[in-house]
């Protein structure tokens, strides 16, 4: 499926004997922003997690069907995980700042793929930092701890450590749900800037930030999808019931 | 919080349907006064303006709280846009009803003149688009909506036919000019009050079908006139 970055076709995923996702197909498009909403245990965070095979580390999980990313299908037996999770960086709920300095978490990612040189890796910190819009506040606190840092700042540095590797897809579940409005914002408007050069998956059970930050938006009910529309059609004249009572806060 | 954006919802709803029963009472206390000579009906519906105007102010407070509260979307949001739509036509007509009022005693004198230039049966007319607007709100009738549209061309043909009848009557007779210059004026109001019901109408389609159709000429032909 040329026409889509992401193309998941008839995904199955069980936990044991349960069925967390039924035959997901989905096409998502690049350089877009696509938010997957949905009530708790709806499958949206797993679904999330099959986009870099996170789930893999989990015992007793069996994946079907294709999860194709630029056409290749990541589940292929010869797909180098780590060189995909290089691709596809995530963001969670929890900012998870090694409890190292604000340079060693950004530099962290460049290190461990082989770059030694000091002065790339500056560069590359100084870069990811200025596309996460969190430079100018850490620029003179590079070899402070980043646990010291505020909540958003943390989740911006965060996103700094997945940038650096250069991915092209970003992976958020809950980026901002731990943080107050300013913060939040700040996140959304990076979302806003970050599209141009990645694709990104965003996990929310905020409707007004799905609404905000997301070209398109999948509604997820216990493991299938029930709608994938445009953001705008599905917050002003969605095409399934379940949509417009989940949207409009009547359950979920 | 879904309780509480259900009891709003239906608060809005039972308060737009009590001025649109308010306004219709209101046109047809002027089309009274107006073709029965009764200026004390005239003076009612003068002094019970007020009245539209404080519900026309309530509605549109409780959209604003509605929207500071409860950010709703979909099939929500759209009620209360038309809510805030409808209110607005409604408080027209509820104006135009007190023109009709202060007109009926410029007219007193001039029934005959009323019923040859045919107004009584324009204002039959309106009132029944009025009447099929409110219902279609109420009901949440698209259909009723789209034949109201429909019905607006014949008020309008009417109208036209009016104006000439009127024109030839002041040819005529020069001593009419002044009862002619007051009835054309009426007529203008009155086909104005067809335009809101018409409006009322393109609102209840957006709220059921979430299509945009005003000033598209026809509306039967949707699809190609939704530019939301």
């Amino acid at each position: 499926m040329k026409d889509y970055k992401i193309y998941t076709k008839d995904l199955n995923l069980y936990y044991g004997s349960n069925r967390a996702l039924k035959d997901v197909t989905i096409g998502i498009d690049e350089n877009k922003i696509t938010s997957l909403i949905g009530p708790s245990g709806c499958g949206k965070s797993t679904f999330l997690r099959t986009l870099n095979r996170l789930n893999d580390t989990i015992d007793n999980v069996k994946i079907e069907g294709d999860v194709m990313i630029d056409d290749i299908n990541i589940y292929d037996k010869n797909v180098d995980v780590v060189a995909l999770r290089k691709r596809v960086g995530m963001i969670f709920q929890k900012s998870n700042p090694f409890p190292k300095s604000v340079y060693e978490n950004v530099a962290y990612g460049p290190r461990i793929n082989g770059v030694k040189n000091k002065k790339e890796l500056d560069e590359i910190v100084e870069t990811s930092c200025k596309r996460a819009a969190i430079w100018d506040e850490v620029k003179d606190r590079m070899n402070d701890s980043a646990i010291g840092l505020s909540g958003g700042q943390q989740q911006r540095v965060c996103i700094a450590r997945a940038l650096a590797v250069d991915p092209d897809v970003l992976l958020m579940d809950e980026p901002a749900s731990a943080l107050d409005p300013i913060s939040t914002a700040k996140i959304e408007e990076l979302m806003f800037e970050l599209k141009t050069d990645l694709t990104i998956v965003i996990v929310t059970h905020n409707m007004q930030q799905a609404a905000r930050v997301s070209d398109k938006c999948a509604f997820f009910l216990m493991g299938e999808i029930v709608e994938y529309n445009s953001t705008k059609n599905m917050f002003t004249k969605p095409d399934k019931e379940e949509t417009q009572n989940y949207v409009s806060g009547r359950f979920g | 919080m879904l309780h509480y954006l259900e009891e709003e919802l239906e608060q809005l709803r039972k308060k737009i349907i009590k001025m649109g029963s308010l306004v219709e009472e209101q046109v047809e206390f002027s089309f009274r006064a107006l073709f029965e000579g009764n200026l004390e009906l005239a003076e009612t519906v003068k002094s019970r303006d007020d009245e539209v105007d404080k519900y026309d102010i309530k509605i549109d407070k409780h959209c604003q709280r509605i929207f500071a509260l409860t950010q709703p979307v979909a099939n929500d949001l759209r009620l209360i846009m038309t809510a805030l739509m409808i209110n607005s036509d409604l408080e027209r007509m509820g104006d135009i009803a007190v023109n009709i009022s202060e007109r009926a005693e410029d007219l007193v004198d001039y029934s005959d003149l009323l019923k040859e230039m045919r107004v009584d049966e324009i204002a039959v007319k309106v009132q029944k688009l009025i009447k099929m607007s409110i219902d279609s709100f109420v009901n949440g009738d698209a259909e009723l909506a789209k034949n109201l549209i429909k019905a607006d061309a014949e008020v309008d043909k009417l109208d036209s036919v009016i104006f000439d009848l009127l024109a030839y009557k002041m040819k005529d007779n020069s001593e009419l000019i002044v009862a002619g210059m007051h009835i054309l004026t009426l007529v203008r109001n009155i086909e104005r009050l067809a335009d809101h019901a018409t409006n009322i109408a393109e609102d209840v389609i957006f709220m059921i079908d979430a299509k945009i159709i005003k000033h598209s000429k026809d509306p039967e032909n949707l699809e190609n006139k939704d530019n939301s």
